[in-house]
């Protein structure tokens, strides 16, 4: 309290002193918080660098390694048998590729036929489903891949085709994507405003032209981010694919058969102890890392555009 | 009035084809292709659902039957009688989980804040989608990173340290080998971060203004509005993201497997190597015999479809909480 004692011009009435001595609390108060402010800012600062550190080290460390790696023969040769030099894994970006255009070919016109459901009814039906889809969102994916294999690989299973193939993994992406897309489908239709469905409704437009013409038209963008987005996040998943398209050493294009897929590949070969074979994970890593993001920033990409056209 | 009635163009209904017509569509709301369409949809979905459930039931019923509930928590693992030690793996599951969240959750939190309220909008949104389009990485990338380049890091540098590190060392004891408890749960947190950043900023981004200007006029420094009124507003919202990524952590399989050393003993420290339930399900199912074997592999599948659905609707339920609350 030293700064309170009387000095040339201090008040001398009791008011004055109580006043100048609230007026100093106040002060040192402030000078306090904002010292805290400022230490909660670096502090917050130093947390984004901590969370942003791993994950942008995690990215150079994999442009790092696999970019040596890649060159024309990496994507388009097939796989040598090991201790062979070279060899590279266009059968993994050609089944990659495969599986999840049939998974996507399977969960998006049943996700969005759902979604019309959900958007249509408002019920206890309506409200279950949606409960299952967000369950199902976060069912682990190797839940997804044992169920596959239980019903279409193992013998006595419900669609069993009896040996491992690339369409069984194909059908488990597809499960994995299904509650993605729905909920990503329905909450577009849903932003088109009640009002343009009610006027061409009023018209006597038939609920589905309606749908066609008033809904999926409006809510486009939506809906195309929200495949998209479903689709990158099954192209990286490798639990579903371990025990359904198991992986192969072909080229192939047959999905009855064992399909190559690029998880499977980074996996088997990262887990190993040769330099040659990790070479090969690392590649493989860059590639399907370049083709998420190339996915993700295209379906923000589009639903920025057609956001924007729509408007 | 009588006048006015007469003026009012007689019903449809007198006129046979129009009747008909109106009652066609009151009976199939837009054609018969349209209702088989989304109905056809929504079975098909449900379906799955059912498939999915059944099929784990069914699967895991053997082993079950074979050793009881105590199946749930048991502590031994017996090849030759088919027997995993369900309890090591769960506790595995956990403590790798709990290891993330304290990790992620304290990052993930004052990161959302720094991004949502302290910095300026010009920093502020180009990490917001950086933050937003790392959360894409593949987690089988994460775990080549963590195995090839943070295990033998850990294994050298961090563990060694963080032994000398005067509370924690009562956790970490025992020699540092790189794949360990330790490791799949910094592991996780590195896959679970985005998503808590992601929900907690959106969360934040919520709360009304009017609150912000009520704390800002009272005196409030930037902090303290953050502290005061930010975080308590977006309470619910922080609390559904950490659910989230909980539900993320303890359901992810291949990163932790390729991590965690997987050993069948419980842990005596997070320097050990154990197995979570993912991970011991990966390595145990391509071998297992049909049979019993495949069944108790099935059974730990069941237990932790359960466990995260139960996280999973925990947080939805936070979260549709949030929504109502918002609302009113």
């Amino acid at each position: 309290m030293t700064a309170l004692a009387p000095g040339p011009g201090a008040p001398t009435d009791a008011i004055g002193v109580r006043r100048a001595f609230v007026r100093e609390r106040a002060r040192r108060s402030l000078v306090r918080r904002r010292l805290a402010s400022r230490a909660a800012l670096v502090v917050c600062a130093g947390a984004l660098a901590a969370s942003l550190a791993p994950l942008v080290g995690l990215v150079a460390y994999t442009v790092g390694r696999g970019w040596p790696v890649l060159d024309g023969a990496f994507l388009t040769h097939e796989p040598t048998p090991p201790g062979v030099p070279g060899g590279g894994i266009a059968n993994a970006i050609v089944g990659s590729v495969v599986i999840v255009a049939l998974g996507a070919a399977m969960a998006v016109p049943v996700g969005v036929a759902a979604a019309m459901f959900l958007l249509e009814r408002r019920g206890r039906i309506a409200t279950t489903l949606r409960f299952c889809a967000d369950v199902l969102t976060g069912v682990p994916s190797i839940a997804i891949g044992i169920v596959a294999y239980d019903l279409l690989i193992a013998p006595g299973g419900l669609l069993s085709l009896g040996h491992y193939s690339g369409l069984s993994g194909s059908v488990a992406l597809a499960v994995l994507m299904l509650p993605i897309v729905v909920r990503a489908s329905e909450a577009a239709m849903a932003a088109v405003p009640a009002e343009l469905r009610e006027a061409g409704l009023a018209l006597g437009v038939r609920r589905s032209r309606v749908m066609r013409s008033v809904v999926l038209r409006g809510a486009l963008a939506g809906l195309v981010t929200g495949n998209l987005l479903a689709v990158a996040r099954a192209v990286g998943e490798t639990a579903p694919l371990l025990f359904t398209a198991i992986g192969s050493q072909l080229f192939s294009l047959d999905p009855t058969q064992p399909m190559a897929a690029m998880p499977l590949v980074i996996y088997n070969d990262g887990t190993q102890p040769f330099p040659a074979a990790q070479q090969i994970a690392w590649g493989t890593a860059l590639v399907l890392l370049a083709l998420v993001l190339v996915l993700s920033v295209t379906a923000r990409a589009a639903a920025a555009r057609l956001n924007r056209r729509a408007r | 009035m009588t006048t006015l009635l007469e003026e009012v163009p007689p019903p449809l209904a007198p006129v046979p084809g129009v009747a008909r017509a109106l009652r066609r569509r009151r009976r199939r709301p837009g054609g018969r292709l349209y209702a088989v369409l989304r109905i056809g949809g929504a079975l098909v979905f449900g379906a799955v659902v059912v498939a999915l459930v059944t099929t784990l039931v069914s699967g895991s019923s053997q082993a079950f039957g074979h050793f009881g509930p105590s199946l749930l928590w048991s502590g031994t693992y017996n090849v030759t009688k088919d027997q995993y030690p369900t309890g090591v793996f769960i506790v595995g599951t956990l403590v790798t989980t709990a290891v993330a969240l304290v990790l992620a959750v304290a990052v993930g939190v004052a990161t959302a804040a720094f991004l949502s309220e302290l910095a300026p909008r010009a920093v502020a949104a180009p990490l917001s989608v950086a933050v937003d389009l790392i959360a894409a990485v593949p987690s089988i990338v994460v775990g080549l990173w963590g195995l090839l380049v943070l295990s033998p890091a850990f294994a050298h540098h961090v563990e060694p340290f963080l032994k000398r590190v005067p509370v924690l060392e009562w956790l970490l004891h025992g020699p540092a080998l790189g794949p360990s408890m330790l490791l799949a749960g910094v592991v996780l947190a590195v896959m679970i971060l985005p998503t808590v950043v992601a929900l907690s900023r959106t969360a934040m981004a919520g709360v009304d203004v009017a609150d912000r200007e009520a704390a800002r006029a009272l005196g409030a420094t930037r902090w303290q509005v953050v502290r005061t009124a930010v975080i308590p507003g977006a309470r619910s919202g922080i609390e559904a993201s950490v659910t989230l990524g909980m539900g993320r952590a303890m359901g992810e399989t291949i990163a932790v497997a390729m991590v965690i050393g997987n050993t069948y003993t419980i842990p005596h420290s997070l320097l050990a190597p154990g197995a979570t339930l993912g991970s011991a399900v990966i390595n145990n199912f391509g071998e297992a015999n049909p049979g019993l074997d495949r069944s108790a592999v099935v059974a730990l599948v069941l237990v932790l479809v359960a466990i995260t659905a139960l996280v999973n609707v925990g947080g939805q339920l936070l979260l549709r909480a949030r929504a109502r609350a918002t609302r009113t």
